[in-house]
């Protein structure tokens, strides 16, 4: 009995007092444990949470992304809650979202291929867009954030020949016409009637009237000028365009006060 | 008296004599002036045949052919007449222009080609007493009429003789003094017709 009692005395109560400590943090993270009843409650509750969220995807009423959607929907099947209802639930919001992905994928191809046509047709520019418009529509069809490679390619593209048509604002007004010239022959010549069209008027735009002269040089021999008959520029446009054929270099023009082109000197090339 | 008397006279003489080189200017006109001339008359010619071809043509829309025959037809004369022939039939037929025209563009074919080639002069423009330069330009036509189903059904070539005539003419525009040569064609006969 005094050895006992001794033993006890020996004991360090400090060490005695930790013993309890971890033995209660022990038995305290065991009571936390989902077990019995109180992981039955949380069971419910969290089945009810699921079936919240799988309703809102499958009434389409969640404006979360559909990846995170789909997410929801993964993470939910991953617990295994075993509940029929539930296993209904998920199945159906796959397919709900499945057609919504089919769907976001059909638009966005939509755009893509109405963004490719846009682009395409701006490279060619049939309309003589300005590149002011031309950079306008860029930047729409660039907000669209489409991610696709070859509309990527394209833009650069755009952006490559609107920066080309910036840095030949300075082309000389002579260059200009006779480009036009040869652009509305060439068209002509190809059968491109929309094209001769455009260049016809963007190059009228030029003139201060349809009935602007336009006098062609034949001949120039010292003061000696020999011309053919006059006409007018929309006739002279009409003539490149019916024979096919720009013959003619620009000799000089004359320009009124709004900086139009008012009376056209050609030469015989 | 008899200095203001020189003085008239000088005067008088100088307008003679200008008059006589303004005159002598049109007249001899140097070769670089006459070819510039000589191919004028020739691209009108050109000209001609694209129109031709234009109006020919089935497919071009009606609206557009008639601004295309006002054109051809701006080319000629007044009453200049052009000559129709066919390998079926001996004779040449003359219709004017506007006519000549109005046919060609409601031939009854399916398609039509028309073709002019070895565009010349036969004879050079030759100034007429009157200032106007006479010519004669020579061309062929290869004709060609297309059925939908047969194909070719017809095809000649014409050797045609079309007049020239090319006068200096003035205007003034915005103030200037424009010389210019006009260009008309006149009648274009039929030379010979062959398969």
């Amino acid at each position: 009995m005094t050895g006992i009692v001794q033993k006890i005395r020996s004991l360090k109560w400090h060490h005695f007092a930790l013993i309890l400590l971890i033995a209660g943090v022990v038995i305290g993270s065991d009571g936390c444990k989902t077990t019995g009843k109180m992981s039955k409650k949380e069971r419910k509750a969290q089945i009810e949470l699921a079936k919240k969220q799988l309703t809102e995807i499958i009434n389409g009423t969640s404006t979360r992304p559909l990846e995170s959607q789909e997410k929801t929907v993964n993470d939910i099947d991953n617990k295994h809650y075993k509940d029929s209802e539930l296993d209904k639930m998920i199945v159906e919001a796959r397919q709900v979202l499945k057609k919504a992905f089919a769907e976001r994928d059909k638009l966005r191809q939509e755009k893509i291929d109405a963004a490719r046509a846009q682009l395409l047709d701006m490279l060619l520019n049939k309309d003589d867009k300005s590149a002011d418009e031309l950079s306008a529509e860029l930047a729409k069809i660039k907000a669209m954030n489409l991610g696709d490679k070859e509309i990527d390619g394209l833009i650069a593209k755009v952006e490559e020949k609107i920066a080309g048509m910036r840095n030949k604002k300075d082309v000389p007004l002579k260059t200009k016409l006779e480009n036009s010239f040869q652009g509305i022959a060439d068209a002509s010549k190809a059968g491109n009637s929309n094209q001769v069209m455009s260049l016809t008027k963007s190059t009228l735009q030029l003139f201060s009237a349809e009935d602007a002269t336009v006098l062609i040089i034949i001949s120039r021999e010292g003061s000696i000028v020999d011309y053919d008959k006059p006409t007018n520029i929309k006739r002279y446009l009409e003539f490149v365009r019916d024979q096919k054929a720009s013959r003619n270099a620009v000799d000089a023009y004359e320009l009124d006060g709004s900086g139009k082109i008012k009376s056209l000197d050609l030469i015989k090339k | 008296m008899k200095i203001r008397s020189s003085v008239i006279g000088l005067i008088c003489l100088l307008i003679v004599a200008s008059g006589a080189l303004a005159q002598n200017k049109d007249e001899n006109i140097s070769p670089q002036r006459k070819q510039a001339i000589d191919s004028l008359a020739l691209e009108k010619v050109r000209d001609l045949s694209k129109y031709i071809s234009i109006i020919g043509n089935k497919s071009t829309p009606w609206s557009e052919s008639q601004r295309v025959i006002e054109r051809a037809a701006e080319l000629f004369m007044e009453n200049s007449e052009i000559g129709v022939s066919a390998l079926s039939r001996p004779d040449v037929a003359y219709y004017k222009v506007r006519e000549y025209f109005d046919r060609l563009m409601k031939l009854n074919y399916d398609r039509v080609t028309i073709d002019w080639y070895k565009i010349q002069y036969v004879s050079d423009l030759e100034r007429q007493p009157d200032g106007t330069y006479v010519g004669v330009i020579t061309i062929y036509q290869r004709f060609q009429g297309f059925d939908k189903e047969k194909g070719l059904i017809y095809e000649d070539t014409t050797k045609k003789d079309i007049t020239v005539y090319v006068k200096r003419k003035e205007t003034q525009i915005g103030g200037r003094l424009i010389g210019f040569w006009d260009v008309l064609l006149g009648d274009i006969r039929v030379k010979e017709t062959s398969k």
